[in-house]
Formats: structure tokens, C-alpha cells, sequence
């Protein structure tokens, strides 16, 4: 299912839902810090409850990214740089995140063989609408549609 | 006490210009797939045979799995260092990330060596308890190339 960009050109990833077995799962493996493990010492913590590592919201909404471009014609190959990433709320047990996509020119030259670059300005939000991340991004994206993609 | 636990300090103490490398990891061709299967499935990452026509020639890790793994290697440093903080009450928490960029692929095999730095101790003090450390943090392959390099601004509690 793709959502159809929006009258000031977003694009629109569906959302996904983080419970709590996919927060610890994460967080065992890359960030084993008491508030990502532990509900009860989350909520002692900055954060006042279990909530996501945003190094899993980093690669998640990459992944929402890559779906939502694809989606719309625009070959997704990797992420080259961020520019800016900026963690405003934390995502707890249970709570959805999506993306909104802009695309923003790009002049610089892609170092991936057979790819040109791409900005993006994101916003991850939650169910609520309230943006938890926003990342300046640069991807590299292949010259040649994929086979079969929408156009 | 002899040791000088990093955790024992606090944001006042933190200078500029401290560094600490948090150690290396050798990533495995299975925890490349693995990663990039649950979190960011790219064929690149995913597919070994089909790696081997794209655009990066091989299986290459997933960049969010080289700076989780960053996240991995600070925590376990800080961990041999802290005292009396694994309830996680003076755990800070990262608020903002520049100037991320991964310079070269990492691919089976390869072993990367993590370094840390403070470069400025920004003027910003969050709920009257936590300061703000900003590091520079880099990240190299066994040859000496830097694969990947970011900073990120980290809350660390005041003295009360």
C-alpha cells in the first residue's frame, strides 16, 4: 500500500508499530542501557518509561524510507550521509512511527558506482502526529529504475 | 578507591579534548544478514550471492549497523568504568547527531576500531540536571581507513 505524496509533495510511509519485544530485542544487542531492558528502571530514567533506542529508530525509518521511495519510482541503494539527526521525543512500548519524506535537490556526486544522490528531509512522527526524530539525509539512488517498480 | 571510574565524575568534570577508544569488533557475514534482515533489508546486506552484482560489488553491513555497534562498544566501555549507575538513573541520553557520513563499506570480515572525543561542551543545561557533551566519534577498518565518522551531543547529569 502506497499513500499517495501529499499536496506539498511529501511522501508517506505507512506506519509500524514498536512492541516491546522488538525495543528490548534491539537494545540487548546495541544498547543495553536500563531504559531500553528494564520498565521498571525506565521509568527512574531521563526518559520516565521503556522507550526505543533511537539508533532503532535511525534504521527503522530507513527502512520506511526505502519502502516509500520505492514505492514511488525512486530506487533506493543506501544511505550516504545524515547531516542532521535530532532525537526530539522518545518512542515507548507499543507506539507507531512513521515517515514524511521531502525530496531536496542534490548536487553532490554519489561515491556508489551506477547511483546519483538524493536529499531528504524526514520527519518520523509517532501515532499521534508528533514528530520523535528528524534526519537531513543524503541517499544514493540507482540511475536506472528497478524492473517492474511504479513509475 | 584506586580507580578512577569515568561514571564517578560529572559534566564539570568531563574535559575537552579526552579520548577513549571504546575497542573493535570484527563483523561476520552472519550478523550482516541478521542485522539487515530485522532492521534494514537491502540486498546488499541481505543477500550474499545477489551482493555480488550490485552496486557495491559484495556484501557490505548495513550503515545503521556500524553506528549501532558504536552504540554497543560505548556502552560496554562505559560499563567497565561505572559505578553503582546500572539502575539507569544517571544515564544520559543522546539528543542530536551532525555530520554523520560512512566513508568506505564494511564487509565480512572487517574489523573496526572505534574512538571517542570531546570537542566542546555546549551551553545548554536540560531540566537543571544534564549538561551537554559533544564527541567526535570515528570509526576505522583494519587498513587504517576511517569508515564512518559522526558527532553527537550527549547529556551527562551536573553536579548536584
Amino acid at each position: 500500500m502506497t499513500t499517495a505524496p501529499t499536496a506539498n509533495g511529501h511522501l508517506s510511509s505507512e506506519p509500524l508499530t514498536l512492541d516491546k519485544s522488538a525495543i528490548v530485542d534491539f537494545a540487548a544487542r546495541f544498547d543495553p542501557q536500563p531504559y531500553h531492558l528494564d520498565a521498571d528502571a525506565a521509568e527512574e530514567s531521563i526518559f520516565g518509561g521503556l522507550c526505543a533506542s533511537g539508533w532503532h529508530i535511525a534504521a527503522l525509518a530507513t527502512r520506511l524510507i526505502s519502502e516509500t521511495l520505492l514505492q514511488h519510482g525512486h530506487p533506493f541503494v543506501e544511505m550516504i550521509s545524515v547531516s542532521q539527526l535530532n532525537w526530539s521525543r522518545p518512542t515507548f512500548v507499543d507506539e507507531q512511527i512513521s515517515v514524511r519524506i521531502a525530496l531536496v535537490a542534490s548536487l553532490s556526486e554519489s561515491p556508489i558506482p551506477d547511483t546519483h544522490t538524493q536529499n531528504l528531509q524526514v520527519d518520523v512522527c509517532n501515532g499521534d502526529g508528533a514528530v520523535v526524530a528528524t534526519m537531513s539525509a543524503t541517499a544514493a539512488i540507482a540511475a536506472e529504475p528497478t524492473p517492474g517498480a511504479p513509475q | 578507591m584506586s580507580a578512577l571510574y569515568l561514571r564517578d565524575r560529572w559534566f564539570e568534570d568531563l574535559p575537552i579534548g579526552e579520548f577513549h577508544v571504546f575497542g573493535s569488533h570484527t563483523f561476520s557475514e552472519l550478523e550482516i544478514v541478521e542485522f539487515a534482515e530485522a532492521f534494514d533489508p537491502r540486498p546488499q546486506s541481505t543477500d550474499p550471492v545477489q551482493a555480488r552484482l550490485n552496486h557495491r560489488q559484495g556484501l557490505v553491513a548495513s550503515p545503521w549497523l556500524i553506528t549501532a555497534m558504536w552504540m554497543r562498544k560505548m556502552v560496554d566501555y562505559m560499563e567497565v568504568y561505572a559505578q553503582g549507575v546500572n539502575d539507569g538513573r544517571r544515564n544520559g541520553a543522546g539528543v542530536a547527531i551532525n555530520d554523520l557520513q560512512w566513508l568506505d563499506p564494511v564487509r565480512p570480515g572487517h574489523t573496526v576500531t572505534y574512538t571517542y572525543e570531546i570537542i566542546a561542551k555546549p551551553d545548554r543545561v536540560i531540566r537543571q540536571k544534564w549538561g551537554m557533551i559533544r564527541s567526535r566519534n570515528e570509526a576505522f577498518n583494519q587498513y587504517g581507513n576511517k569508515v564512518m565518522q559522526f558527532e553527537i551531543d550527549i547529556l551527562a547529569e551536573r553536579r548536584p
